[in-house]
């Protein structure tokens, strides 16, 4: 035990002198997490369209008006000779808006007046949301318009958990995973594989210090670096999000502990096995970031994901504590909900520590 | 002439570090790995699709006016039916675990106010933690419960209602394939960073092992030890463009509508930038691993600021002209309007100018950088 601690203040003492990295641990994850965090996004507003009236008349008017009033859209003119679908083209709008003549009188007639929307479909979920819209568009204007008066049904939407569909409540906990996911590992890769590239490892193995203890006593003092990195960034995080605790807090504290224990543990190992530290960046960067950002279910739902890529997804421990982190922040579904993390978090930290140990005695025997 | 160029001591520095990097397996992996797993894996997993949401059905009214208000919604594309529950009480605790995305509640009155001719509610819940799929699964419910009213007037009295409806006709994407956006997206993205990951591994292993000297002392000037060190990457990593869009158009099926020749040179200026960078990051850097570390800084705001992956007018507003300063979301641009809509220079000019701009002034830089670092 007495090894372990002091192991860890030769680490921290190390870790303290070096600037370039204490900057990377503790100014960076606030840096990324604010970038992606207000970046990251498929929330759209004020998209530009384009619209042709060739009825110009009061109804054709209120039509328009009924489209000013989305927040989705913004109007932007078009020269009346210019060919709408030119301006979809020209990347100028996301969809252009064609009335038809005798819009009004179509109306008055009692017959069916088409409206014509050109959408860009490039960025397919966008338009999704402007084909919702256009057909939202086109109820509103006839409700205002027809004398039908009250719809046979109503239906009362209750959006749960996130009433504004505000992003950043969905994005926000998530991102503060991701961070979290990167430099912890990160640092004690770097740790690890440093030691292996300069040989220094060699002095370990004179040393009276056993491969656990040397091994435990890293991870000690990268957890405590883990742990002031969680600190800062959940301290940026819930102003910069406007999020809260909902309900019980102690399963995000309990799987917090676990995730950056985990993080650490897999950084080790990966940093253990490779002894040059380019090449350990390399990895933890594609193998930490990479999965987490595609494949923990950070933007895009992994139940999008298709199967035979989708099992990856159980083995990155980003995915459960975004689970927990959404739970705790937007659900509150409190430890019936999420009991299953920390266990989960619990067993691949093992096996990490593990791995991360054995190739430790490798490298000793191999030496 | 054709033997001034044949002599030029530019070709024996240029065969070398052709040769160096062909036998770098690490490099090389690095060139070739990443345009195919990545794109491919980046294609199918980001994916914001919205169909088959979980609907939890509560019916408490038991009647054909209830069916035909839930069949409505079960026989769209966007909800299967996931459960029946008896109580709302049931239906919110499935919904609070995450078993449905979304609930439809039919009151026991229902049916009696339908045939007094009185509105009739439901209730819709939507689990909209995630706000993209919450959004869109309340506008499908809004449109299938305007559909059914529409239905309803229409039996109701024998005259067709005077109304209005959108024809929607999607341009470039008819499917809403999302691998398209991604894959365009991703090209440059994939372009600017292998550039600047092999360039500044290679010069800055020149400095690690202490060659620079001997590179000196060659009678090359700095000049062309520059361009000799960025004319091989430049060449290996311009077959990546073709990798790229070879792999988009087989596992994705994205269609290259326009000039392949203007989205190669658009690719190569990205390969150029990314090199330029690259070099940049590797001039302030002692050692692999620093570089490494530095590109932290680079990196990120290159890929966030970009929309290649998701929408632009997705981000704050003050954000959105930022996003100008960035190569890779040009690229995109001339990538999605090349491969997808079919349009060539004569509407993509200002972002193929731009790409040449910023492309001139990295590699300028860092050509700058280099021989001040030489000398």
């Amino acid at each position: 035990m007495k090894r372990i601690i002091a192991q860890t203040r030769k680490e921290l003492t190390q870790f303290s002198r070096d600037r370039l990295t204490v900057v990377l641990a503790l100014v960076l994850p606030l840096i990324l997490m604010w970038l992606i965090g207000s970046s990251v996004s498929l929330t759209v507003s004020d998209l530009p369209v384009v619209i042709q009236d060739f009825d110009q008349t009061p109804t054709s008017r209120r039509y328009v008006e009924t489209i000013r009033a989305s927040l989705t859209f913004r109007i932007v003119s078009l020269p009346i000779t210019a060919a709408p679908e030119s301006a979809l083209d020209k990347a100028q709008a996301r969809a252009a808006i064609i009335i038809p003549a005798k819009f009004e009188a179509d109306l008055e007639r009692g017959r069916t007046a088409e409206v014509q929307w050109l959408i860009d479909g490039t960025d397919a979920n966008t338009a999704n949301i402007m084909r919702n819209d256009a057909a939202m568009i086109a109820q509103a204007f006839n409700r205002q318009n027809g004398p039908s008066g009250a719809p046979a049904i109503d239906a009362q939407m209750r959006f749960w958990f996130n009433p504004g569909h505000d992003s950043d409540q969905y994005i926000g906990p998530a991102v503060f995973g991701l961070v979290l996911a990167l430099f912890p590992p990160l640092l004690a890769a770097l740790a690890m594989s440093r030691e292996g590239e300069q040989k220094t490892i060699l002095q370990v193995y004179v040393a009276s210090i056993h491969a656990h203890e040397y091994l435990l006593g890293k991870i000690l003092a990268y957890m405590i670096v883990a742990v002031a990195e969680w600190v800062l960034t959940l301290a940026l995080a819930i102003p910069m999000f406007g999020i809260w605790f909902h309900g019980d807090p102690t399963p995000f504290l309990v799987s917090s502990f676990l995730y950056l224990f985990c993080n650490v543990c897999f950084g080790a190992m990966a940093g253990a096995s490779i002894p040059n530290q380019a090449a350990a960046i390399q990895a933890v960067q594609n193998v930490c970031f990479l999965l987490s950002f595609l494949l923990a279910g950070f933007v895009f739902p992994i139940s999008n994901i298709p199967p035979w890529l989708r099992w990856i997804s159980g083995l990155v421990p980003a995915r459960y504590f975004i689970e927990v982190s959404r739970d705790v922040f937007v659900r509150g579904g409190g430890w019936s909900a999420t009991w299953h993390v920390p266990v989960l978090l619990a067993v691949l930290s093992l096996v990490f520590l593990f791995k991360g140990w054995m190739s430790l005695r490798k490298m000793q025997i191999e030496a | 002439m054709l033997d001034k160029i044949l002599n030029w001591r530019f070709w024996p520095l240029f065969f070398k570090e052709l040769n160096e990097l062909r036998r770098n397996r690490r490099l090389v992996a690095m060139m070739l790995v990443p345009p195919t797993v990545n794109l491919v894996l980046l294609g199918f997993a980001m994916n914001p699709e919205v169909t088959d949401l979980r609907l939890g059905i509560v019916d408490e009214s038991r009647t054909a006016e209830s069916r035909e208000v839930i069949s409505a919604f079960t026989e769209s594309k966007s909800f299967v039916a996931a459960g029946h529950y008896s109580s709302i009480a049931e239906l919110s605790r499935a919904l609070s675990a995450g078993e449905l995305e979304a609930g439809i509640v039919v009151p026991s009155d229902f049916a009696t106010k339908r045939t007094r001719g009185e509105v009739a509610e439901v209730q819709f819940l939507v689990d909209s933690v995630n706000s993209n799929t919450g959004g869109i699964s309340g506008g499908y419910a809004a449109r299938i419960i305007g559909a059914l009213n529409e239905k309803i007037a229409l039996n109701k009295s024998s005259v067709r209602p005077a109304r209005a409806v959108s024809r929607v006709s999607l341009f470039y994407n008819a499917g809403l394939q999302n691998s398209w956006f991604i894959v365009t997206g991703m090209i440059g993205m994939l372009l600017v960073m292998l550039g600047s990951l092999v360039s500044s591994a290679s010069m800055v292993k020149e400095k690690e092992v202490g060659t620079v000297e001997q590179l000196l002392m060659t009678p090359a000037g700095s000049a062309e030890i520059i361009l000799a060190k960025m004319a091989p990457i430049f060449l290996l990593l311009s077959l990546d463009i073709g990798v790229s869009s070879a792999v988009g158009s087989f596992v994705f099926g994205v269609p290259i509508r326009g000039s392949f020749a203007l989205l190669y040179c658009s690719g190569m200026l990205c390969v150029l930038s990314g090199i330029g960078i690259g070099t940049i990051v590797a001039t302030f850097t002692r050692s692999q691993q620093q570089a490494e570390l530095l590109s932290f800084f680079v990196n990120p705001p290159l890929s966030m600021l970009s929309g290649a992956t998701t929408p632009i007018e997705a981000m704050p507003h003050w954000m959105q002209p930022l996003t100008n300063l960035n190569p890779v979301k040009h690229f995109a641009v001339l990538a999605r309007g090349v491969m997808l809509k079919g349009v060539g220079l004569e509407v993509l000019y200002p972002n193929f100018l731009a790409l040449l701009a910023f492309t001139v002034i990295l590699v300028g830089v860092s050509a700058w950088r280099f021989r001040k670092q030489l000398n």
